[in-house]
């Protein structure tokens, strides 16, 4: 019966792929850009456990519990850098940092 | 014990990092430090040496590929290091860089990338690939009195972590269409597989993914923001060895995962590869300072590569391979000058080489030779490598994009030789500059081994032609 399902897992997940990309795209705040990646690293996680539940193999399980353990360093680095640009000049907005060009 | 001994390369770079840490804690000289990596490093080649004639084999339930290709792409990363452990101490100290955690990050990315060429499954590629990335948006940051290094750092990461999520999209359906992650048992799915929407998709999500990686048109927009803002060593690590890991990812998710679905990407992989090379030498022409310069032109030499993939033959493949190796030796040792140059001349414009010729010549000798070799004029190894590129595509039935290239080298003419201009013929302030022993042994070593691969090719070649990407 969850085999049945899968498209809409995967209909799901492709929501959730968008919202994330559209997120990273639209928004300015560095956090709020965070949060879209991890969206987008879910909707990924979401497609591999669907696919894995479907298939009826665990190959899809162990890469999402991979990519979960990936998405936290991943999300302790971004913090640690969006900290550092802080204190450097209290830019709230991607937009405000603008010193590299050409 | 065969298989610790197949991944005895991994294992002493992951002991190295872990000694570097020890060592930054308990030793107060930094230049231990340099020395430790230096010689862990000369270990890990010798073990990555040791391991080219061995058969082709898959341990751990072939999460592990041990094969002539990973071999040849470790001893490229491997080379990078040493290189970069040997001419990045000075610069750290003057910069006020934490030396010891830079060398232990560099470690780490090197892993990173040794992982990434050495699978064939899925999961060990991602793996690899952040172990390689998450590294390196630390490294970018690593100024942390300056500015423009955090905004590098910043602007790496949030592309970076896109890009990871593009890719991983991307693998999550090859997964779904073929029930396994690893690459060859992919190739056997797909072939089978009659759900040509969903494996053009996945081929989208995942040439956009490396894309970014490999600093490809129009996925660009990072690199020359990151490889400007980031601590000069950084960017030539990242220039060098992070694109070569995307180059090796990239060749064997495309011709052994996706083989079945390859024709219908060749155009689409030429186009890229054309604009990529012209976006990039057009826009080096008018920069102004050093690093920028260099990175577009690390762009266009992305383009070079890409010429490669396209085409999507033994021959271009083992063509491409020659030129990331030639490519890696010129630009670091470009890197190296332009580090001594830094040293003392801290705002690295072009401007800055002028008069460079009188105040420290062999070092402008150097760098007009390995400016040579990024054109590709004989005898370098740069001509070489384009040549052999040249010849596969005419061979490849891709005549146009042979053309494009040879066009490309024209243009980019220009701005190499107006770094040449300014050190030979410009006046400038007349003061010697000099360099510590290490950064001139790393930048005599990239100008022999780029001098020795454009007048000795041949073993290097017949080394490629035995070389098979496919299982």
């Amino acid at each position: 019966m969850i085999g049945d399902m899968v498209q809409a897992y995967l209909a799901l997940s492709g929501i959730l792929f968008v919202i994330g990309a559209a997120g990273l795209m639209l928004r300015r705040s560095p956090l709020v850009m965070l949060m879209c990646v991890e969206i987008m690293l879910n909707a990924a996680n979401l497609a591999f456990v669907a696919f894995a539940r479907h298939l009826g193999n665990m190959e899809g399980h162990i890469f999402t519990f991979l990519v979960i353990t990936v998405a936290a360093a991943e999300v302790a680095i971004g913090l640690a850098i969006i900290v550092l640009l802080f204190r450097e000049r209290d830019a709230a907005d991607v937009d405000d940092v603008n010193t590299l060009r050409g | 014990m065969q298989q610790y001994s197949l991944l005895l390369p991994e294992i002493i770079l992951a002991g190295l990092g872990l000694l570097l840490l020890a060592l930054d804690l308990t030793v107060s000289s930094k230049r231990t430090l340099a020395v430790a990596g230096v010689i862990g490093t000369l270990a890990t080649l010798a073990a990555v040496v040791a391991n080219f004639g061995a058969p082709a084999t898959e341990i751990w339930s072939g999460t592990i590929r041990v094969d002539a290709f990973a071999q040849y792409f470790k001893l490229i990363f491997a080379v990078i290091l040493g290189l970069v452990f040997l001419f990045s101490g000075e610069y750290l100290e003057r910069r006020e860089v934490k030396v010891g955690e830079f060398y232990i990050l560099v470690t780490f990315a090197t892993l990173g990338a040794f992982l990434m060429a050495s699978s064939l499954e899925l999961i060990t590629i991602y793996i690899g690939l952040e172990l390689m990335t998450i590294s390196s948006y630390v490294l970018a940051g690593m100024l942390r009195n300056d500015a423009r290094s955090s905004e590098a750092s910043i602007k790496f990461f949030l592309m970076g972590a896109l890009t990871s999520g593009v890719i991983l999209y991307g693998l999550s359906l090859l997964y779904g269409l073929t029930g396994s992650t690893h690459l060859a048992e992919i190739a056997a799915g797909l072939a089978a597989s009659p759900n040509a929407s969903l494996i053009t998709a996945a081929g989208v999500f995942i040439i956009a993914g490396f894309g970014f990686k490999i600093a490809a048109v129009p996925f660009h927009m990072w690199a020359p923001d990151t490889y400007e803002g980031a601590p000069t060593p950084v960017s030539a690590f990242l220039i060098t060895a992070s694109e070569a890991a995307g180059f090796a990812a990239l060749l064997r998710i495309l011709l052994v995962g996706l083989a079945p679905a390859l024709p219908q990407w060749q155009a689409v992989l030429a186009v890229i590869a054309f604009v990529t090379m012209t976006f990039g030498n057009v826009t080096a022409i008018v920069q102004t300072r050093t690093k920028r310069m260099l990175a577009y032109s690390a762009i266009a030499q992305a383009g070079y590569v890409l010429v490669g993939v396209a085409v999507a033959t033994p021959e271009s493949v083992s063509a491409m391979l020659f030129y990331l190796m030639v490519y890696a030796f010129s630009t670091i040792g470009a890197f190296a000058v332009v580090i001594m140059l830094s040293n003392h001349v801290p705002s690295e414009e072009i401007e800055d080489f002028k008069g460079l010729a009188r105040r420290a010549p062999a070092f402008a000798l150097s760098m007009a030779f390995l400016l040579l070799s990024l054109i590709g004029v004989p005898p370098t190894g740069g001509f070489f490598g384009k040549l052999s590129l040249y010849r596969a595509a005419v061979d490849g039935g891709m005549v146009w994009l042979a053309l494009a290239m040879v066009l490309n080298s024209a243009i980019s003419v220009p701005y190499y030789f107006n770094v040449i201009r300014n050190m030979y013929l410009a006046e400038g302030p007349s003061t010697a500059l000099g360099a510590r022993p290490g950064l001139k042994i790393a930048l005599g070593i990239s100008v022999a081994a780029t001098l020795l691969l454009g007048v000795f090719p041949e073993p290097l070649v017949g080394l490629l032609r035995t070389l098979h990407i496919m299982p």
